[in-house]
C-alpha cells in the first residue's frame, strides 16, 4: 500500500459481520493487514469466526451508535498496536419508507448509524493518525450519496451528509498526511435489505402512501435482484488505498456510474424526467 | 375560511425569515411568523406594523412543537399553503473534535427540526389538495469546505430529502424545493455556534480554524443581505411549477457550475490550494 511504510498495515473495518464489511475485512487480510473487524451483534458473527480461524482477522466488538463503546473498542487497538494505518467506515443500514411515514426516531436513528456513527468513529481514530502522521481513511457512502430517491429518503439524505462529511475531512486531514477519500457503490448484493428497517407507519393502513410504497418496494426488488458480487466492493477499496493520493470518491458499479453520469450531464427537470419514467405514479393529479 | 393564502415561515426573528416574512405579508399573504424565542420578536415586530403578520412560538428542535403550531395555525385559517422552513443555523469546528451533542444539535435544527415541521404541515396540505414546501437550503448543501463540515453535512440532507419528498408528495399535488442561498450578510455569522474544543482554544486545528472562520465572516459582511433570497422566493412562489432547486446568489449559481465542469480530480487541487492559504 503507498504512503504506508510498515510491514503489516493495521486496518480497522466496521460492520464486517455481513457484506461489504465482511468482504473488506477477508480482502484486508489477504493482502497483508491485520484486520480489526468490528460486529455489533456477537450472534451474527459465525461467517466473521470461521474467517478469524484462518486469516489475521481480530473480531471486535464495537456499537457506533455508542461513543463508550467505539471509544473503547479503538483505544485497546491502539494500546496494542500504537497505530491504526487504515480506517473504513462501512457500518451502516437502510432506512426505508416514505419520509411522511417515519417517525422523528426513524430519521434519527438513521442517521445516528450511517452518519454520527461514522464521526464517532473517526473522532476515535483521527488523533492516532495525526500523530503518526499517515492513514488512510475510506468512508463506505453509496450512489444514494448522490441521487436521491422516493421510499429512501432518509437513507440517501444520510448518505449525501456522509459525502459531504468525506470531503470536508479530506480538507482537514490533509494537511496532517491522512487521506480520506469515499466509495459509492450502487446495487450490490448484501444484506441490506435484509437488514433495512421500514419507517413507523410504512405498512400502516393509515398511511396515505401505501400503494405508492409497494410499487417502490417491487421496483427496488427487482433492482436488488440484479445486484453484483460484494467482493467487487472489497477490490475496488484494495485499488483505491493503493492509489497516491486517493482519488477524492470512487463510484462502484455500472449502475452507480450510469445513474451519477446522468445526474452529472442532465438538468434537473430532465433527470427528473428520467425519473418519472421509472417511477410512473408520482404524477400531479388531473385537474 | 381565511381568504388569502396562508404561509407559515420557521426562525423569523432575524435574516431570512423575518425578511421574508414582511416580502409575503406585502404580497398579500397571511403569514404566520415563528421563532423559538418570543422575546426577539422586536425586530419583526416593528417592521410588520400593519402588515398581516402573526407571530408564533416554534422551537422546531422540540418534538411537540411544530404540531402545536400547526394546529394553532389551522384552527384560525383552515389551511396553510405555504410552508417555508428556514430555521437553521451553522456550527463551525474541525470534523473530527465535535462532540456528540454538538453534532445531534446541529441535526435536530437543520434536518430533524425541517422533517418534524414538514411532516406536521402535509397532512393539512394533503387534506387542501395542494400546498408548496420550500426548505431553505445552502450552497453548502451542494459544496463542501473545510471547517464547516457539519453544516455541510446537513445541507446536504436536505437536498437530499428535498429531491425524495418531491417525487412522494407529487401525487397530492404538493410542490417541495430547496432554495440555495450562498454567503448572505445576515446575523448567521453571529448565530455560528463554534465547537467547544475551538472555542477553549484547545483545538488541534487551532489556528487554521481562526483564519477560517475570519475568511467566512469577511465573505458574508461583504455579501449581499437577505433581499436576494427573498427575490428567489418570490420568484419560486409565483412558478406556475417550482423547479428541484433555485440558487440564490452570485457564489451560490456559480460554483457549483464551476463544480459541475471541473473533474474531481481538478476540483480537488483547487480545493487544496484554496485550504492552503489558510495554513
Amino acid at each position: 500500500m503507498k504512503n504506508i511504510s510498515v510491514q503489516k498495515p493495521v486496518a480497522l473495518v466496521t460492520g464486517a459481520s455481513s457484506g461489504f464489511g465482511f468482504e473488506i475485512a477477508k480482502l484486508l487480510a489477504e493482502k497483508g493487514c491485520r484486520v480489526y473487524a468490528t460486529y455489533r451483534n456477537p450472534k451474527k458473527i459465525k461467517a466473521l469466526k470461521a474467517l478469524a480461524a484462518k486469516a489475521d482477522v481480530l473480531p471486535v466488538v464495537m456499537e457506533v451508535t455508542n461513543a463508550a463503546s467505539v471509544d473503547k473498542a479503538v483505544k485497546a487497538i491502539v494500546q496494542k498496536e500504537k497505530r491504526i494505518d487504515v480506517l473504513v467506515n462501512n457500518a451502516g443500514f437502510a432506512m426505508g419508507g416514505f419520509l411522511e411515514d417515519q417517525s422523528d426516531q426513524d430519521i434519527k436513528d438513521q442517521f445516528d448509524t450511517n452518519v454520527f456513527g461514522c464521526l464517532r468513529v473517526i473522532r476515535a481514530v483521527a488523533p492516532i493518525m495525526r500523530k503518526n502522521r499517515s492513514g488512510k481513511i475510506v468512508n463506505v457512502g453509496s450512489i444514494a450519496g448522490r441521487v436521491s430517491f422516493p421510499a429512501l429518503g432518509s437513507y440517501a439524505a444520510s448518505k449525501h451528509a456522509l459525502k459531504a462529511i468525506s470531503e470536508s475531512l479530506r480538507q482537514e486531514l490533509r494537511p496532517y498526511g491522512i487521506e480520506v477519500t469515499e466509495i459509492a457503490p450502487g446495487t450490490y448484493s448484501t444484506q441490506v435489505t435484509t437488514s433495512a428497517r421500514y419507517g413507523e407507519n410504512t405498512r400502516s393502513a393509515k398511511s396515505p402512501n401505501l400503494e405508492n410504497t409497494r410499487q417502490m418496494e417491487a421496483l427496488m426488488e427487482k433492482e436488488f435482484a440484479k445486484g453484483r458480487p460484494a467482493s467487487e466492493v472489497a477490490e475496488l477499496i484494495w485499488k483505491a488505498l493503493n492509489h497516491s493520493p486517493m482519488k477524492i470518491a470512487y463510484l462502484a458499479g455500472p449502475d452507480a456510474k450510469f445513474m451519477a453520469f446522468l445526474k452529472w450531464l442532465l438538468p434537473d427537470f430532465a433527470f427528473e424526467d428520467f425519473v418519472k419514467l421509472i417511477i410512473p405514479w408520482s404524477r400531479f393529479p388531473k385537474k | 375560511m381565511e381568504k388569502r393564502p396562508v404561509a407559515l415561515i420557521t426562525g423569523c426573528s432575524t435574516g431570512i425569515g423575518l425578511e421574508a416574512s414582511l416580502a409575503l405579508a406585502k404580497k398579500g399573504y397571511l403569514v404566520y411568523a415563528t421563532m423559538r424565542n418570543l422575546k426577539k420578536a422586536g425586530a419583526l415586530r416593528k417592521a410588520a406594523k400593519r402588515l398581516p403578520i402573526e407571530i408564533l412560538a416554534l422551537d422546531v428542535d422540540k418534538a411537540a412543537d411544530a404540531q402545536k403550531a400547526v394546529s394553532a395555525v389551522v384552527r384560525k385559517t383552515g389551511r396553510i399553503d405555504v410552508l417555508i422552513n428556514n430555521a437553521g443555523w451553522g456550527a463551525f469546528g474541525a470534523l473530527e473534535e465535535f462532540t456528540d451533542e454538538e453534532i445531534w444539535a446541529q441535526y435536530e435544527t437543520n434536518v430533524f427540526g425541517l422533517m418534524r415541521v414538514t411532516n406536521a404541515v402535509l397532512p393539512v396540505m394533503r387534506k387542501q389538495k395542494g400546498g408548496r414546501i420550500l426548505h431553505i437550503g445552502s450552497l453548502a448543501g451542494k459544496m463542501t469546505f473545510g471547517g464547516v463540515g457539519l453544516y455541510c453535512s446537513s445541507k446536504h440532507a436536505v437536498e437530499a430529502l428535498t429531491e425524495a419528498m418531491r417525487t412522494e408528495v407529487r401525487p397530492f399535488n404538493i410542490e417541495v424545493t430547496v432554495i440555495e442561498p450562498g454567503s448572505t450578510n445576515t446575523q448567521f455569522k453571529y448565530n455560528r455556534h463554534l465547537s467547544q474544543k475551538f472555542l477553549k482554544g484547545k483545538s488541534e486545528y487551532q489556528s487554521i480554524l481562526k483564519k477560517i472562520l475570519a475568511y467566512g465572516n469577511d465573505q458574508s459582511k461583504k455579501a449581499p443581505g437577505s433581499e436576494q433570497v427573498v427575490k428567489a422566493i418570490l420568484k419560486v412562489l409565483d412558478a406556475r411549477r417550482m423547479a428541484v432547486r433555485y440558487a440564490a446568489g452570485f457564489d451560490a449559481t456559480w460554483f457549483p457550475v464551476a463544480r459541475w465542469f471541473l473533474t474531481d480530480a481538478i476540483y480537488d487541487l483547487v480545493l487544496k490550494r484554496m485550504y492552503r492559504r489558510f495554513m
